[in-house]
């Protein structure tokens, strides 16, 4: 092996070569860049869009943020020529004129909800087709359909969704392709990192992927999510403009309008950064913000850690025992920690140091520590098992008792013991909890490569994230090509149908300067 | 409602037809329940199946539904009538779904400077001079000077951004400019350097000179430049850390472009090897390729030449690694970070006003949380778009380059080839018994009282149009208002020239039977089957109008019509559901004569038979809002 490598070394600096990969390197974005190998066309820029339940980003492969944010919400679906939005001023910034229900409050809010018994296709085609004529028109400026286009799409879509999504763009534009690039490991990405724990705190779930060397390992989702917090915020300041009128009826309609809900979410939702901290002087000081009834006009105090309150009790649910929780309804940190539990042993110690916490929840100050400490807790308490339940508890605690009358030859009483159960003899039954022991190959290895840094591994951390539209920009403008790359041609023929189900397709070498293939089918990948 | 009652609206039939063609057979396909009838049907050719559907697909429209002007997705589909164009290859109505759009020329709205196009992109689609928008109000932004620095008459002080409508300054966040002039320059430089330590700016008083700018500007650059090596990444690291602290580079631009060096090097690093076969994006401009080749046949099999031969010589082939260094964009979040920004909330100073709302968000970069760190918006470029029709290709509107000219060189709004639909309410009915009332409040109007309104069609074409209206008898949608036209089979007249009208009024009873109608106003009383008035190129017709009556105040509720659209209703526009809004379609015929065509617009003509056309569209007139109760 040594001669080998010492035989190349050798061998290296007689091989002339020209320096292009460091011509290439040094290329800006915006030059075009017209290398033989990466596909088809390639003079314009890529165009990168990020889709979601509320929001489209949009800009130019290359850049740090996206050139525009848009939503799709009822202002932006009137018809062409209708003005009230500006005459009246927006409809969603008013109370409602009865208290309505929190589902359909933020219906109309959504371009479209997972649950597709709920969603109108033909609607939503005709949002998204709207939504990007308007991207393209007041902010990309540029021709709708001549260059690439690049989604970033959550991994999990559903098929009719993503079907019309991609029928809507192909048919009403000539894009010659459509790249679909899964959101996690580009949120990866944006934080440079190769494996993380990616927890995206969405509008309508929470989902939390391993990833592990950009693959996506395990993925849990919870209906905990931003929309969630959104409703609840909604019914705390309804029942302040109630509590004004003193009529005190706790109803879980909502009766503030959801642009001012949702104003008031961004600006002021925070949390606790520690459960265990005494809420300081000034988070019990008052806050005032326009009042619900009239936001325009009047304002009310109101203490600043109500403000805490919904994130709090929708995101982390303190006072629900872990039990009682549905699959879908964990609590973050549970899922967090449920979620490093599924990824084997390695790629868990690797994860956990790389938690990326992406979406518009995790811009909440507070809670993202919040989050990785009662984690933290949880790990502390249960180690790395999924056991739980009083059997096993008082197994362990049999366990500990025998092991300690053992050590001390049974003279100990066994009441003792019991008290002495969290003793540090009984942690150290946990192997998670051990002290590892020396390893010698682990140290030959750091021995040899010692310029090589050793990766952070074992520990909570996080890793802030860029999000994945920059990480879709990096990729994009690295010349990487996606696995989901849809032809123009191809999907017009077929449709999704047309892609193999094969989630294993031949990787398309980004290096060779042949296309890998003939290209003649596509994958769905992830997606299919 | 959109607008002021009463109002007409036109559906773009492209609305008919939202199929996309691969739509159509990923639903036959992805179903494979469904019944095969539809399938074999896909199997046959392409434009054979796809006109198939497309007939499958108008003929279920048909069938299927009125059109349903409360639906969610009517929203996308209703234009007013001016909004509209017209393509002449296809003869149909144009809306801005269904044409292309390409850019001709890109100009700032602010200070109508065209801006070429390959500025347009580096200067990131805003204007490059002096056009800012206020981040606060997003009023236009003036260029100020500082008057207490400006004592020597000559203006040479500082300069500032202020808005003249809420007042903010660039004084607010701490930024001056030198120059009166090229102020996107001078802030592009501060911001690029002085974003990242954005807390401190705002207790450092006064503005930032260049001179403590610089530095962390020329080390910016030295991040973007990259060069591919690890030593060089040593170098970098004490650079960045002069920039601002251990974070590294908190800014996102500067974290982007140290994550998308950091990427570079590693690419590069991993895949550059002159006689690694992976490594060479460039086939064979480099002499490595011959190696490679050569290695290729010489070695006894393929897998130990691409693989053996090479890969086991270069023992350990680099591996990609994630970043490590704030250098290398990697950024470990901070505890203290997030509850400063807690204690600023709570704090006295903080509160609602002292953070930035989502719309001014929207606008700025992603970080950006208080106002204070809001920076000046460049204005954004318009664009004046040519449009073509989708379909066949052919312009329908090409505006003039310039971007003070508001001509266009070819403009077909559909207004010249449909009949432009006005709506008024006809008073006169109740006019025999008592003095003339006062005109009816179409913002509360009665329930189950009978309304006449009169519809006009006023034909803007050359040829003289037959139309036939259609409408259902009771509207869509909960409230259920009964609609009758009294006639719905009419001509309109030619838009002949003016003077035909004169001359034949001079001769003919034209005008004289208009002033006839107005002297026997009270006998007039609408008919069924009869046209109400009638000019040279326009006829009013009657509708008669029961408003229905909304759904809480009375109990009557009838659920006839709109029933798949009943659903949305409940769900979408609760908001709008007083509004009497009537579907009505529209069918016109007419004769196209090639010579006035010609005349018309400059069509190729053809010798000069008629050409029988027609063109069908559903409308909305929109006539009042249903009083709640009588």
């Amino acid at each position: 092996m040594s001669t080998s490598s010492l035989r190349h070394s050798a061998a290296r600096p007689g091989s002339p070569h020209t320096p292009q990969q460091q011509l290439r390197s040094a290329n800006t974005s915006f030059a075009s860049t017209t290398s033989p190998g990466s596909s088809f066309r390639n003079e314009d820029d890529a165009i990168i869009f990020e889709i979601g339940a509320r929001w489209l980003r949009a800009g130019f492969e290359g850049s740090s943020a996206p050139v525009c944010v848009v939503g799709l919400g009822p202002e932006e679906s009137r018809r062409a020529g209708d003005y009230r939005g500006w005459i009246e001023g927006d409809s969603g910034a008013r109370p409602p004129s009865q208290p309505i229900n929190a589902e359909d409050w933020a219906r109309d809010y959504e371009l479209w909800r997972l649950d597709l018994r709920q969603t109108d296709i033909g609607l939503v085609e005709d949002k998204i087709e709207r939504l990007f004529r308007e991207a393209y028109n007041q902010y990309l400026l540029t021709d709708t359909g001549t260059s690439r286009l690049v989604l970033v799409l959550p991994s999990l879509m559903p098929h009719p969704l993503l079907s019309s999504l991609l029928s809507t763009l192909f048919s009403r534009w000539r894009f010659p392709t459509i790249t679909l690039l899964p959101s996690a490991p580009m949120s990866a990405t944006a934080a440079g990192l190769r494996s993380a724990l990616v927890v995206d705190l969405g509008w309508a779930e929470t989902t939390t992927t391993g990833l592990y060397e950009y693959r996506e390992v395990t993925t849990n989702r919870s209906t905990r999510a931003m929309k969630a917090v959104v409703q609840q915020m909604g019914r705390l300041l309804s029942n302040l403009a109630l509590q004004d009128s003193e009529e005190e009826v706790l109803s879980n309609d909502i009766s503030v309008g959801f642009k001012y809900c949702e104003e008031v979410t961004c600006r002021l939702a925070w949390c606790h950064p520690d459960a265990d901290t005494e809420v300081t002087e000034e988070q019990s000081s008052s806050v005032s913000i326009p009042s619900p009834e009239n936001p325009g006009q009047e304002f009310i105090d109101v203490p600043f850690s109500r403000f805490a309150e919904p994130v709090e009790k929708v995101l982390l649910a303190p006072d629900i025992s872990e039990h009682d929780l549905d699959d879908e309804e964990k609590s973050i940190p549970l899922l967090v920690y449920k979620t490093l539990l599924d990824l084997p042993p390695d790629a868990r110690g690797t994860c956990m140091a790389r938690i990326v916490f992406v979406g518009g929840g995790a811009r909440i100050p507070g809670l993202r520590q919040r989050i990785l400490k009662e984690v933290s807790k949880l790990v502390e308490r249960y180690g790395w098992s999924p056991i739980r339940g009083k059997a096993v508890e008082r197994q362990r605690e049999r366990l500990a008792e025998l092991r300690i009358s053992t050590q001390s030859n049974g003279e100990k009483p066994p009441v003792k013991a019991t008290t002495t159960a969290t003793s540090p003899d009984d942690e150290k039954s946990d192997p998670s909890q051990e002290e590892p022991e020396i390893d010698f190959v682990e140290q030959k290895l750091r021995r040899q490569n010692k310029d090589t840094p050793v990766p952070v591994q074992g520990i909570l951390r996080e890793v802030e994230s860029l999000g994945a539209w920059a990480g879709a920009s990096l990729t994009t403008s690295l010349k990487i090509r996606g696995l989901v790359e849809i032809e123009r041609e191809k999907f017009l023929q077929h449709g999704l149908a047309g892609g193999t189900r094969d989630s294993e397709h031949p990787v398309p070498d980004r290096r060779s300067g042949l296309r890998a293939g003939d290209r003649s089918s596509w994958t769905l990948a992830g997606w299919a | 409602m959109s607008r002021p009652f009463p109002y007409t609206y036109i559906s773009c039939p492209c609305a008919d037809t939202p199929v996309p063609d691969p739509e159509r057979k990923r639903r036959s396909r992805e179903s494979p329940r469904k019944p095969t009838q539809e399938r074999t049907e896909t199997q046959p050719e392409d434009s054979q199946k796809a006109k198939k559907e497309e007939i499958q697909a108008a003929q279920e429209e048909d069938e299927e539904q009125t059109f349903n002007p409360r639906s969610p997705r009517s929203n996308f589909s209703l234009y007013p009538p001016e909004q509209l164009l017209y393509c002449e290859d296809c003869h149909q109505i144009k809306c801005s779904r269904c044409i292309t759009e390409e850019i001709v020329s890109w100009y700032c709205p602010s200070c109508l400077f065209e801006t070429p196009s390959s500025m347009v992109k580096s200067d990131g689609n805003r204007c490059g001079r002096n056009c800012f928008n206020c981040p606060v109000c997003t009023a236009p932004l003036a260029v100020s000077t500082l008057e207490n620095v400006t004592g020597n008459g000559t203006q040479q002080g500082p300069w500032v951004l202020s808005c003249g409508y809420c007042m903010w300054t660039t004084l607010d966040i701490g930024i001056k400019f030198d120059k009166p002039t090229n102020i996107r320059n001078q802030l592009q430089k501060m911001t690029d350097a002085t974003a990242a330590p954005a807390f401190d700016t705002r207790s450092r008083q006064g503005s930032r000179a260049f001179g403590d700018l610089k530095s962390p500007l020329s080390t910016l650059t030295s991040i973007a430049d990259g060069q591919p090596t690890t030593k060089d990444g040593g170098e970098e690291t004490p650079t960045s850390k002069e920039e601002s602290s251990e974070t590294g580079p908190s800014n996102t631009d500067a974290r982007f472009a140290a994550l998308k060096s950091f990427y570079r090097t590693q690419i590069s690093e991993t895949s550059t090897s002159p006689s690694d076969p992976l490594g060479s994006d460039f086939g064979f401009s480099s002499p490595g390729a011959l190696n490679r080749l050569m290695s290729l046949y010489a070695s006894s099999s393929r897998l130990s030449g691409l693989y053996g031969g090479n890969k086991k010589s270069k023992s350990k082939p680099p591996v990609m690694r994630e970043a490590l260094t704030a250098s290398e964009g990697l950024r470990i979040a901070s505890e203290n970070e997030e509850s400063a920004i807690i204690k600023r909330l709570a704090s006295a100073e903080g509160g609602w006003d002292s953070v930035a709302s989502i719309e001014q968000r929207s606008q700025q970069s992603p970080d950006v949380r208080f106002v204070d760190e809001l920076l000046p918006l460049p204005a954004l470029l318009r664009t004046k778009r040519s449009k073509r029709c989708k379909s066949c290709k052919h312009i329908l509107v090409k505006p003039e380059t310039k971007p003070q000219s508001t001509r266009f060189r070819i403009r077909l709004i559909a207004l010249s080839y449909i009949p432009l639909p006005t709506l008024r309410p006809l008073t006169l009915p109740s006019s025999m018994t008592a003095p003339p009332p006062p005109p009816q409040d179409l913002n509360a109007l009665p329930p189950l009282r009978p309304v006449h309104v009169l519809l006009t069609l006023k034909n803007h074409m050359f040829d003289p149009v037959r139309i036939t209206l259609a409408t259902p008898s009771v509207t869509p949608g909960r409230v259920a208002s009964k609609v009758t036209v009294l006639c719905p089979q009419f001509d309109i007249g030619a838009n002949s020239d003016v003077w035909d009208e004169a001359l034949q009024g001079a001769s003919a009873p034209v005008t004289g039977d208009s002033r006839m109608t107005g002297l026997r106003a009270h006998e007039k009383v609408p008919e069924a089957g009869k046209v109400w008035d009638k000019g040279r190129n326009w006829t009013t017709v009657v509708l008669e109008v029961i408003p229905g009556t909304l759904p809480g105040s009375e109990a009557e509720t009838s659920t006839v019509g709109g029933n798949e659209g009943d659903e949305n209703v409940v769900n979408g526009s609760n908001q709008d559901e007083d509004v009497l809004e009537i579907p009505v379609f529209v069918h016109m015929e007419w004769d196209a004569e090639a010579q006035l065509e010609q005349q018309n617009v400059g069509k190729a003509s053809k010798p000069d038979d008629l050409v029988a056309r027609e063109l069908a569209y559903w409308m909305v007139l929109g006539v009042g809002r249903i009083q709640d109760g009588f």
